[in-house]
C-alpha cells in the first residue's frame, strides 16, 4: 500500500463529486484528500489521495476513466509536482507569554498571523502535507481549538 | 411543442418501436401524448420490474436499446432490479421515469425518490432533465451511451413540470446504431496476437457476450476453424458459435461442460474475447488454466486484467480485432495444426457428452431439455429463468445462433425470464420464445400472464416444477449436510390452472414422451402458454465445480 495521487479531469456537472467517491467507496478505499477547482475550459480537476498497492491503483484509474463524466485521470508522481496544502489555526485563549511562543513557532514555520485578539490566535500556514502536519502536531490540543486544511493541491512542474 | 411530445419524437428518432411500461402520477403527461402516437407501441406491464427485464429481453433478441417507462417514485424504484440485471449482462436498456416537478425535488413530495441517487450505481449512466431544452439531445445521448463501446442501461429521470412545459424544440435526425464509431486494435497488438496464436499448440478460444454484440459470430468460427482451436463460451457467449459445430465445446465454469472446462485446463493458449472471466466462469483463478498464455480482448479495459492475469490485453471490438487477426493469419503459411490436439478436442466431446436420454418418470431434466430442443430447432429463442432451470439449460441446451439464449448471468435474477420472453418475443415475433422456468422463478413474476395474454405474446413457459427452491437445496444438499432451510415451495398454484385463469393455455406433462407433442400444441395454441412439467425434485445440476473450486475437480455424483 502506498499514498496514490490521482488529477481527475471532469464534466463540472452536479452529482460528479459522487460519481467519482463512489468508486473508491465500493471498493473499500478511503480518500485522504479531495480538492476540486474549476479550470479555465470550464472543466473540474479534482485531486484525489488514497492509499492502495499497484494493482488496484491501476485498476482505479481504468475504473474512473469509464466514468461517463471523467475526462481524463493523470496519475501524479509527487516528486514531479509541487504538492501544496493551507490550514488554518485557531487557538483557544491564551495567556500572553505562551501566545507571544505559538506566534513564534507559527511563524518559523511559515506561518503568517491573520488575527490575535484576547489571546486568541488566528493563522495560516501553507506547505506540503508533512510540514502542516508537523505543526499542528507540535501545537496539540492543548493550544489549538480549530483546524480547518485545504486537502491538497498540486500542479505538475513540468 | 410540449415535453412528452418531443420525448415520443425524440424515440422515434432513435428508431424506438415499443415501450414496456406502467403509467402513474408523476409520468401521466407523458401517457397523455402517447394516446396520440401510432408508431410506438407500449405493452402495459404489470409490475415495473418485468417492465425492465422485457425491455432488456428485447433488447438482447434484437441487438437494439430496449425501452422501459414508469411513474416515479415506486414506480421508478421497482425499475432497479432490472436495470442493474441489465447492467450486470451489458444490456442497452434505457429507462425512463417520471419526477416530481422541479421546485419540489428534495422536499419528500408525493412518489418522490431520489432517483439520480438510487440508478447511479446500477446504470452506465443516468441523467435528470431540468428543462425542456435539454430533453432532445438528452434522449440521444442516453441512447448513444447505451449502445456505444460496452452497451449498458441509461437511466432519464423526467420531472413532470419539463413534460408539460413547452419550447421550441428541434428533434435530431434519425439515426442508426452500426454508424457509431468502433475501437480499432492497435496494429501491434494484432500482429503480437497473430504471432501468439500461430506458435500455440493447443489453443482455445473463450468466447463471450462481447462476441455477440458485436456481431462476430462469423469471424469468431472462421478463426476457431482456422486455427483449429475448440472454442467454449460463457453464459453470455452461448450461441456465439453454433454449439453443434465440432469445434463447440459449449459453456465453460460452475456448471459448464467438462470438455469444456478440461480443454482450458489443459491449453497453452487461451484467447478471451468479450468475456470477463467471472468467477463462475474460472473457479479458482490460480488454477485457471494453468498451462495457458492468456489473451484477453474486450472493449472495455477496466475488464483486462481484473479477475485473471492477462499475457497480452488488447482493447478493441471483438469484431474488428478478429477480423485484423483473421488477416494476419492468412498471411501466414498455415502449418497444419498439432492434429495431436483436435484429436483429443474430439475426444473430449465424445466421451464427456452429457447424457440426456433418460426415461424415468418422474421427468429428468435433461430429458425435458432435450425434447424442448428437439421442438425448437435453430430457430427458436430460449429464454431462462434462475436457479437450477437455468444452468440444466446452459448445460445441456445447445444454442445454434447468436441472440437465441437469453439468461440473467450476472446478477442471476429470479423472475427474469418470463418478462424477458414477453420482450424478446415483441422483438422477434416470427420466432418462438420458450422461457425454460423453475416453479420458484416463475411465480416471481407470475403475474405477466396478463400482459401476455391481452398482448397476444405468445411464449411458452416450460415450468421445470421440483417444489423446490432447486439451486438453494443443491447447495443445501451438497455443502450443508442435506439441512434443507427454507427451500420447500409447496403452496404454489395449479399452474396449467392459473394459464387457463389468466386465459392461457395449460397443460402438463408428467412423461418424457408427452413433452415434444404438448409443447407443439402449445405453441401452435395461439395463446400465451404455460406447460407444467414436474421433474425429479431429487436431481442436481451436475457435474458442479464448487465456488473457488478447480476446473478439473467437479462434483460428479
Amino acid at each position: 500500500m502506498k499514498s496514490r495521487i490521482f488529477s481527475v479531469l471532469c464534466q463540472n456537472v452536479p452529482g460528479v463529486m459522487m460519481r467519482v467517491s463512489r468508486e473508491f467507496t465500493r471498493r473499500q478505499i478511503n480518500l485522504d484528500s479531495v480538492t476540486v477547482g474549476i479550470e479555465p475550459t470550464g472543466l473540474a480537476r479534482m485531486i484525489l489521495i488514497f492509499n492502495a498497492d499497484d494493482r488496484m491503483a491501476e485498476f482505479m484509474r481504468r475504473v474512473l476513466l469509464r466514468a461517463e463524466p471523467v475526462v481524463d485521470v493523470e496519475v501524479i508522481d509527487p516528486s514531479r509536482s509541487i504538492v501544496r496544502e493551507v490550514a488554518l489555526l485557531k487557538t483557544k485563549p491564551l495567556a500572553d507569554d505562551r501566545m507571544w511562543k505559538v506566534i513564534a513557532e507559527i511563524e518559523r514555520a511559515g506561518g503568517r498571523v491573520l488575527d490575535s485578539r484576547n489571546g486568541v490566535v488566528i493563522a495560516e500556514l501553507s506547505g506540503d502535507h508533512e510540514e502542516i502536519e508537523r505543526v499542528v502536531r507540535s501545537l496539540g490540543p492543548e493550544v489549538l481549538k480549530e483546524v480547518a486544511r485545504s486537502g491538497q493541491v498540486l500542479i505538475s512542474k513540468e | 411543442m410540449t415535453g412528452s411530445r418531443a420525448l415520443f419524437e425524440a424515440l422515434k428518432a432513435e428508431g424506438v418501436r415499443h415501450i414496456f411500461g406502467i403509467p402513474g402520477g408523476a409520468i401521466i403527461p407523458v401517457y397523455d401524448a402517447l394516446y396520440d402516437e401510432h408508431e410506438i407501441v407500449h405493452i402495459l406491464t404489470r409490475h415495473e420490474q418485468a417492465a425492465a427485464h422485457a425491455a432488456d429481453g428485447y433488447a438482447r433478441a434484437l441487438g437494439k436499446p430496449g425501452v422501459c417507462m414508469t411513474t416515479s417514485g415506486p414506480g421508478a424504484t421497482n425499475l432497479t432490479t432490472g436495470i442493474l440485471n441489465a447492467y450486470m449482462d451489458s444490456s442497452p436498456v434505457v429507462a425512463i421515469s417520471g419526477q416530481v416537478p422541479t421546485k419540489t425535488l428534495g422536499t419528500d413530495a408525493f412518489q418522490e425518490a431520489d432517483m439520480l441517487s438510487v440508478m447511479l450505481p446500477v446504470t452506465k449512466h443516468n441523467f435528470i432533465v431540468h428543462t425542456v431544452e435539454e430533453l432532445p439531445a438528452t434522449i440521444r445521448l442516453a441512447f448513444r451511451t447505451a449502445m456505444s463501446g460496452r452497451p449498458g442501461p441509461v437511466h432519464i429521470d423526467l420531472p413532470k413540470d419539463v413534460q408539460v412545459s413547452s419550447a421550441d424544440l428541434k428533434i435530431p435526425a434519425e439515426i442508426t446504431y452500426d454508424k457509431l464509431p468502433k475501437l480499432e486494435p492497435d496494429p501491434e497488438d494484432v500482429r503480437m496476437a497473430v504471432r501468439m496464436m500461430v506458435s500455440a499448440a493447443q489453443p482455445v478460444i473463450y468466447a463471450g457476450g462481447g462476441v455477440i454484440w458485436s456481431g462476430a459470430s462469423a469471424e469468431l468460427v472462421q478463426l476457431a476453424e482456422l486455427l483449429g482451436a475448440p472454442v467454449v463460451t460463457s453464459l453470455m457467449g452461448k450461441g456465439a458459435i453454433p454449439e453443434d459445430h465440432p469445434l463447440s465445446l459449449g459453456m465453460l465454469g460452475m456448471h459448464g461442460r467438462m470438455a469444456a472446462n478440461l480443454a482450458v485446463t489443459e491449453c497453452d493458449l487461451l484467447v478471451g474475447i468479450g468475456v470477463r472471466f467471472s468467477d463462475r466462469a474460472t473457479g479458482d483463478v490460480r488454477h485457471f488454466a494453468p498451462r495457458a498464455k492468456i489473451m484477453h480482448v474486450d472493449i472495455d479495459r477496466v475488464e483486462i486484467g481484473k479477475n485473471v492475469r492477462v499475457d497480452l490485453p488488447v482493447i478493441a471490438d471483438a469484431k474488428l480485432f478478429l477480423r485484423a487477426v483473421l488477416a494476419g493469419l492468412r498471411l501466414q503459411a498455415q502449418k497444419g495444426r498439432t492434429s495431436e490436439w483436435l484429436e483429443r478436442i474430439e475426444r473430449l466431446r465424445r466421451d464427456l457428452s452429457p447424457r440426456m436420454d433418460y426415461d424415468e418418470v418422474p421427468i429428468k431434466p435433461q430429458r425435458a431439455v432435450k425434447e424442448i430442443m428437439e421442438v425448437l430447432g435453430a430457430d427458436g429463442i430460449v429464454v431462462t429463468e434462475v436457479g437450477q432451470c437455468q444452468m440444466w439449460a446452459a448445460h445441456f441446451y445447445q444454442v445454434r445462433r447468436p441472440r437465441h439464449f437469453i439468461s440473467s448471468g450476472g446478477l442471476g435474477t429470479m423472475g427474469f425470464g418470463f418478462p424477458a420472453a414477453i420482450g424478446a418475443k415483441v422483438a422477434r415475433p416470427e420466432c418462438d420464445v420458450v422461457n425454460i422456468a423453475g416453479d420458484g422463478s416463475f411465480l416471481m413474476n407470475s403475474q405477466e400472464m396478463a400482459t401476455a395474454v391481452v398482448n397476444r405474446i405468445n411464449v411458452v413457459s416450460c415450468i421445470f416444477n421440483n417444489g423446490y427452491l432447486g439451486m438453494v437445496k443443491q447447495w443445501q444438499d451438497l455443502f450443508y449436510g442435506k439441512r434443507r432451510s427454507a427451500v420447500d415451495l409447496r403452496g404454489s398454484p395449479d399452474f396449467v390452472r392459473l394459464a387457463e385463469a389468466y386465459g392461457g393455455w395449460g397443460d402438463r406433462a408428467t412423461r418424457p414422451g408427452e413433452i415434444g407433442p404438448k409443447l407443439r400444441e402449445a405453441l401452435k395454441s395461439g395463446k400465451p402458454a404455460i406447460l407444467d412439467i414436474p421433474i425429479d425434485p431429487e436431481e442436481h445440476v451436475l457435474p458442479m465445480v464448487p465456488a473457488g473450486g478447480r476446473l478439473d475437480e467437479p462434483i460428479l455424483t
